[in-house]
């Protein structure tokens, strides 16, 4: 036997990824790069940015099969991201993040004021418009869903959603979905402040009433009862949201309660994450199409928001000017980046004003709006 | 899909979810009503001795000593009152007959 060098190296270098990989592959790895960069260095919406860019990363890197199904007709198994990707595919990851972020809320503020729920409502206008634009620009009614869902502002959902009704649009719309949440504090002043007056963010609300623990404690199992009977495509969402808020009221659950909001949800986020931006192969990303989702998506973010403020302010003038119009913007979900950001234009308009209570309520309505919205596009457009 | 058709779905599905949290807030507000009717009843029966809080008693006191002008007692005798007084003026060292008192009411 004899030994070439040359040849070794040469064969090395035809089985390593370097020569299997295509440029468009290439552009991915750089797209993943630059999703870390964000994630890490400007704090985009962190927990969920990192592990997506991470799992389109690992998909784009050639010859790994690391989402690749079983071989048929061989015991080989598949990739280990194609069986945790089961768990987006089915929609188990969305209705387990649901559970975690209802043992975290407190739904408190909008017991206190119901009228909260009318601005979760409004800001669901922005799911609708970008679904009518979605349509006018040639997408699929299902797919035209799915992108629409973007404007809810609320990952779980979308992600839920959009596997579904129009799967193979997953990667482009879960980017789409998180960047712009994280991007919430730079798209939203510029809309509050072009359609509120200074007047307006100037309100000071009336401080909140004090919400007894029975009120907390029947209102997940109310809502559940109703939603679900009005719409049972939206159980998993809903159902999840309020069990997991019933174990943070109940008060008899502490451990589940616990798991619930820290282990179970960053566990979840973990597999949703990798395997979501796994899915963000070549092929399904790099198109024309998710240009167009994700300047859709910004158009359903806006509109959102403006949906909100301008049934803010409706409400500001019904009320004799005891809302702040500002609150509506928060109706957006993205808890409770939204909120923060209705306090800071508040204070900037005038500084002894905290609204941080009073766009919660908005704020929590609007992860049920958007559940809603998700359930009635599911009911309509759903197999 | 017609765009006409995208729009017809967009009112009908923004209505829907108008339609679902307006009958949530309807239902929160009445559940709020209703537990503030029980806690409201509930206080009463637990406390059925209890009479309303003690008014004023409002006497008008001008034989206090030699505090000048008029004084109001709620819920105090005149002997409390009048030690109140012998105490403050001791221990503000201001004579009793240079002290105003105008009204002294037993705290809760």
């Amino acid at each position: 036997m004899s030994f070439s060098f040359g040849e070794t190296i040469s064969k090395i270098w035809e089985t390593s990824g370097f020569a299997a990989m295509t440029w468009q592959q290439l552009v991915m790895i750089i797209v993943a790069c630059l999703l870390i960069y964000l994630a890490i260095v400007k704090k985009f919406e962190p927990l969920l940015l990192l592990t997506i860019a991470f799992g389109m990363l690992l998909a784009n890197l050639p010859l790994t099969g690391i989402m690749a199904g079983p071989p048929e007709g061989s015991t080989e198994p598949g990739g280990l991201l194609y069986y945790l990707y089961m768990g987006v595919k089915k929609g188990i990851y969305p209705s387990l993040i649901f559970l975690g972020v209802g043992a975290m809320t407190d739904f408190g503020p909008l017991i206190a004021r119901p009228a909260s729920l009318f601005l979760g409502a409004a800001a669901q206008f922005g799911i609708y418009m970008a679904f009518v634009i979605a349509i006018a620009l040639g997408f699929s009614p299902q797919e035209a869903a799915s992108i629409g869902i973007i404007g809810g502002a609320d990952g779980p959902t979308a992600i839920y959603l959009t596997t579904r009704l129009a799967p193979e649009l997953l990667p482009a719309i879960a980017v789409a979905a998180y960047s712009y949440m994280a991007l919430i504090p730079v798209i939203q002043p510029p809309l509050m402040r072009l359609i509120t007056t200074k007047k307006e963010r100037e309100i000071k609300m009336e401080q909140l009433r004090e919400v007894s623990k029975v009120e907390k404690i029947v209102f997940p199992i109310v809502v559940t009862i109703i939603t679900v009977l009005l719409l049972p495509s939206v159980a998993p969402l809903i159902g999840m949201l309020m069990l997991g808020n019933l174990f943070k009221e109940s008060g008899v659950v502490d451990r589940l309660s616990n798991t619930a909001q820290n282990a179970l949800i960053n566990i979840v986020t973990i597999f949703l994450g990798v395997t979501v931006g796994a899915t963000a192969v070549a092929e399904n990303f790099l198109r024309a199409e998710t240009l167009k989702i994700i300047a859709l998506g910004l158009t359903a973010f806006m509109f959102s928001t403006i949906g909100g403020l301008l049934l803010g302010k409706l409400m500001c003038f019904l009320s004799g000017g005891k809302i702040n119009p500002l609150i509506g913007s928060a109706g957006v979900s993205a808890v409770p980046m939204a909120a923060r950001v209705a306090q800071v234009e508040g204070q900037k308009a005038n500084p002894s004003n905290f609204l941080l209570m009073h766009a919660m309520g908005p704020n929590v309505a609007g992860v049920i709006g958007s559940a809603v919205a998700a359930g009635v596009l599911l009911a309509l457009f759903g197999g | 899909m017609s765009i006409a058709d995208s729009l017809s779905i967009s009112v009908f599905g923004l209505g829907t979810v108008f339609v679902v949290l307006i009958a949530l807030s309807c239902l929160v507000m009445a559940q709020s009503a209703i537990f503030r009717n029980i806690s409201g009843a509930k206080e009463t029966k637990a406390a059925p001795g209890r009479q309303e809080p003690e008014k004023p008693v409002n006497t008008v006191c001008q034989d206090m000593g030699p505090s000048s002008g008029e004084l109001k007692l709620f819920g105090v005798d005149e002997k409390t009152a009048a030690m109140i007084m012998a105490i403050v003026s001791d221990q503000s060292e201001i004579p009793l007959s240079e002290l105003q008192f105008k009204t002294i009411s037993a705290l809760d």
